[in-house]
Parts: C-alpha cells; structure tokens; sequence
C-alpha cells in the first residue's frame, strides 16, 4: 500500500479541521479527493506533506509511519506535492525552481526498478518549461506555473504525487494537457492522490474517490462507480460542485 | 572652494559610503532570508569589533586570526538569536512587528552587555595595511580605507554569486519567498533562517572589524551604524546587498558634500532628506522593484 491514513485529526492551531479522516491509496493507483468549498481536502494535502501537524491518527507510507516526520522529510521520504498555492519561488527563475528539487531528488530512497525522472524527461512531458528556463517564474501565466509545479514535483523522484487543485482557473487546453501528462505518470507506476473540485475531472483522472464534507470522509466512490456517483444527485447536491 | 578639499571630502564620503553599505547589506541578507527588519545590524559591529579587540590586544592574537574571532563571533551570536528567540516566536505564531520589537529590544540588550563587560571605553584596531596613506589627485586616503572598500566589493559579488549560483543561497531564497514550497521539496525552511543569521551576524562583525581603524569601537556605537545602515539599505529596496552598496553611496557622498557646502552640522540632515525624498520618489529603492529580486 502506497499511502495509509488512519482516523487522522489536523487543524490551524487550536481549530481542527479534519475529524477521524481515514483513507488510502495503493501502488500504482489515482485516488480522487473531491467535495465542497470548506470540506477539509486542502488540510488533509497539508497533514500528509507535513505542512499541518497532526493531532492524532496516523499516516504510513509504504508501511512507514511518518505521521510525526518534518514537512521536509516527506519529500526525501518519495511524497511529492503539487499545492493548491503552487509553491513556486516567484523571484527565482524555472531553472533555478527545478535545480532545487533536482538537488533533493538526487537523496531519495528509490525501489528497485524505479527509473528516475530525468530533465529530459520533465522536457518532453512539458516543452514549454525548456523553452521557458531563463524566466523568473512570477512572469509565467497561471498555467505555465502549474506546468513548472508538476515539473518540480517530478524532479522530486516522488512515489507518490499528490495534486491539490491542480486545474483551478486553468483554460481547458491546459487542463487536457496536464490530464495528458497525469496518464502518461500512471503509466509509469506512479501514485496519484489528486484534490479536485470538479467531479467530473477527478472521474477523468482517477479510479475511485472519497468524497469529504465538514472533516469527514461522507462517501466513497469505488472502481467503476463514477457514472453511477455522477449521477446521484443526492450525493451530488449534498457533497459536490459540477 | 578649493578642488582638492572637495575631492578630499569626496573620498572621506567614499569611506564612510562603504560602511553604511556594509551595515545595509547585512540588513538586506537578514531580511531577504527571513523577512524580518533587523534593528540590531549595528550591534553585530559592536561585537565584531570589541571580539577583535580582545583577540588581538587581551588574547594577544595575531591580527588575521584575531579577525577570525571576531566574525565567528558575529555568526555565532546570529545563530544564538535564531535559536534562543526566533524559532520559539515562530512556534507561537509571532506577528512581523514582533520580531521588529525583538530586534530593538536585542539591540538595546547587547549594548547594555558590552558596557557590563567591557566598559565605557572605547578601543582602536590599527588598520589593514598599516595606518600608512595613499596621495589620489592631492586628496590622501588612508590605505586602510582602501581595503575596507576593495572587500565591501568583494562581500557584494560573493553575495551575488552564493545566492544565484549556489543550492545553499537558492535554498535560504526559496525558504523565505514561500516557507510551504520550500518545504515540500524538501528545504529544512528552520535550518535556513539560521543560516541567513549567521550570514548576517558575520556579515555585521566584519563591518566592525573593518570600522574600528576608522572610528573606535564602543558599547553605544551600533545605534548609529544601525540608523546609517538602514537608510543605505532602504535606498537599495532593502533586499538586494548591490543596492545596499548604492544607497550607502548616496548617503555618504551626500554627508560629505554637505560638509563642504554647508557644514558639518547640516550633514545628517542633508543625507537623510535625500533619502526621504528619493524614497518618495522611487518607493522600491534606487533599482526599482525588479532590483529588490536581484544580488
């Protein structure tokens, strides 16, 4: 199993936010995390990056337990994260961004068999970041920026990427783009946890969601049940936009 | 007016340029790396400059190691103030007025210090190159001077080339321009604010080693130095050490032509008019907001 989380609680300070959440996702698999506005996807990104603590529940990764591991660990650990914010360094230029992740990607544990995601191939998954090296990143429009975010993540050498809103605000070009780049991941034998409002996206990315609502996880959607989720309007009036 | 008393003038406005400058870029590496305004840059001189005195006249140190001391002994108090006070009030989730506050607070606290342990008086390093003089178009300047400007230079393009080209200087850049996304690639954001204070820190006692030939180093000399230093830095757009260096020039030229146009009492007023006026006029400092991202 790629990622275990187990009755996690986490919140901003004294708030908790996240309420017994419990979720996972296996090797080479797409899990969806989808819900409305407030729902508690973004703290449950942040928990398991290490960017929120937890407050209690546990989160394994590939059967260690790195619940209380630094934010900064994670990424050495094999998680990846592209944020809801981007993250990017908008002074530095792309090539400076991507020389950073390169430098820690270089200190991940590996499994065997793993072939390591070189700078030719972020390249050619995403030509426009060549093209765009000498540029500070704050120059970049919205979906350039995304481009270069998932193209650092990459250079991560992660096992697991998780994505949190990724085609918020995207035109739909960008968007198939990156849907474009996500298969060909998969196809390499990476996980994928991706946050996403738009269901019908998530259905477009991934095998099978949880939907969260108020820190729960309210209901879960199982291999070859988003036509039928989709079309559940209760689930849909209830839990979800679009 | 007599042309050799202005370019004498000129030079002693140079001089005094470079120390300002000196104090700015370490406020500019202390703010670029943390965000945090450091009103205590001239408290690292003080500390640089007593701990160089020490080595070289109570240790009986040899000069460049008695140097040494004192800019370990900067960095070291850099460190201290991160570990001892800045990690604790980032746990706590401390506003940026309250790390201004500490900052004032420290300032005041190690000046009270050095009196404690080190007295009222104030002491005198002889100058790097001896205490000889160099003749430029009739002006003399002090050899000293000489090399106080040569490695203020040398200080801006090591700068320069840490930050641009080194992962550690990217790494302390990226912690502080997003602390999340630094994280997430696996940037120990902590580790690096620490290393901005040292940087700091060694940057500050430098200066003092280096302006304590000049004007003798005392408990209360890093108020001034601070003030001077701030304004160079402001000028520069407070993160970039290059503008640092700008702004330190355009205060002390300002001091010394005010010297030799008015008098020596108008000179302060005169230099941080300009400034004001030139902050009015150009907000993001003497190289404009796409300066403030360089050095």
């Amino acid at each position: 199993m790629a990622l275990e989380v187990e009755t996690l609680e986490a919140g901003y300070g004294p708030v908790p936010v996240l309420r017994g959440v419990s979720i996972h996702v296996a090797d080479n698999e797409a899990v969806a995390i989808v819900g409305a506005n407030g729902a508690g996807k973004t703290t449950l990104v942040r928990a398991i990056c290490g960017l929120s603590q937890a407050t209690a529940g546990h989160i394994r990764f590939h059967g260690q337990t790195i619940t209380g591991d630094a934010g900064h660990r994670r990424g050495e650990a094999g998680i990846a994260v592209v944020l809801e914010t981007r993250g990017l360094f908008g002074e530095l230029t792309v090539a400076d961004n991507l020389r950073l992740a390169e430098h820690t990607g270089r200190g991940v544990k590996r499994p065997q068999g793993f072939r390591p995601f070189t700078l030719g191939d972020v390249f050619e998954l995403f030509p426009i970041v060549k093209e765009k090296l000498a540029t500070r990143v704050e120059l970049l429009s919205g979906g350039q920026q995304q481009m270069v975010a998932v193209a650092r993540a990459l250079l991560l050498q992660p096992r697991l990427l998780v994505l949190d809103e990724l085609t918020t605000g995207l035109a739909p070009k960008v968007v198939q783009e990156i849907l474009s780049v996500l298969t060909a991941l998969r196809s390499r034998g990476m996980s994928l946890l991706i946050v996403e409002q738009s269901i019908k996206l998530a259905a477009a990315m991934t095998d099978r969601a949880y939907v969260m609502s108020l820190g729960r996880v309210v209901h879960e959607v199982g291999h070859g049940e988003w036509e039928s989720t989709m079309s559940n309007d209760a689930i849909s009036k209830a839990y979800l936009h679009g | 007016m007599n042309s050799t008393l202005i370019i004498q003038s000129l030079m002693a406005g140079l001089t005094n340029s470079f120390v300002y400058a000196l104090i700015g870029i370490g406020i500019a590496v202390i703010y670029r790396g943390t965000r945090i305004i450091n009103a205590m840059q001239g408290d690292f001189a003080v500390i640089g400059g007593m701990l160089t005195v020490f080595g070289l006249v109570s240790a009986g140190l040899p000069y460049v190691w008695a140097c040494a001391l004192g800019i370990a002994a900067g960095a070291a108090s850099g460190l201290l103030i991160d570990v001892v006070c800045v990690r604790p009030m980032i746990r706590r989730q401390a506003d940026d007025e309250a790390f201004l506050l500490l900052t004032i607070g420290l300032a005041f606290t190690i000046s009270a210090a050095v009196l404690y342990i080190g007295g009222r008086e104030a002491h005198l390093l002889p100058g790097i190159g001896g205490n000889g003089t160099v003749e430029i178009a009739g002006a003399f300047m002090s050899v000293h001077a000489i090399f106080l400007i040569a490695i203020s230079l040398l200080v801006v393009c090591g700068l320069w080339l840490f930050y641009r080209k080194t992962i550690a200087g990217l790494s302390m850049i990226a912690a502080s321009v997003d602390p999340d996304g630094a994280t997430s690639i696996g940037i120990n954001v902590a580790r690096m604010r620490g290393y901005t204070f040292v940087l700091g820190g060694a940057i500050g006692a430098l200066a003092g080693i280096l302006v304590t030939p000049l004007i003798s180093v005392s408990y209360q000399m890093g108020l001034g130095l601070t003030l001077k230093g701030f304004a160079a830095a402001i000028l520069g757009g407070l993160t970039n050490p290059l503008g640092a260096v700008l702004g330190g020039l355009v205060i002390g030229l300002s001091e010394s032509l005010a010297v030799v146009g008015l008098s020596s009492g108008y000179k302060d007023v005169v230099a941080l008019t300009i400034m004001l006026l030139m902050m009015v006029l150009m907000p993001n400092g003497l190289l404009g907001k796409a300066g403030r991202r360089g050095g």
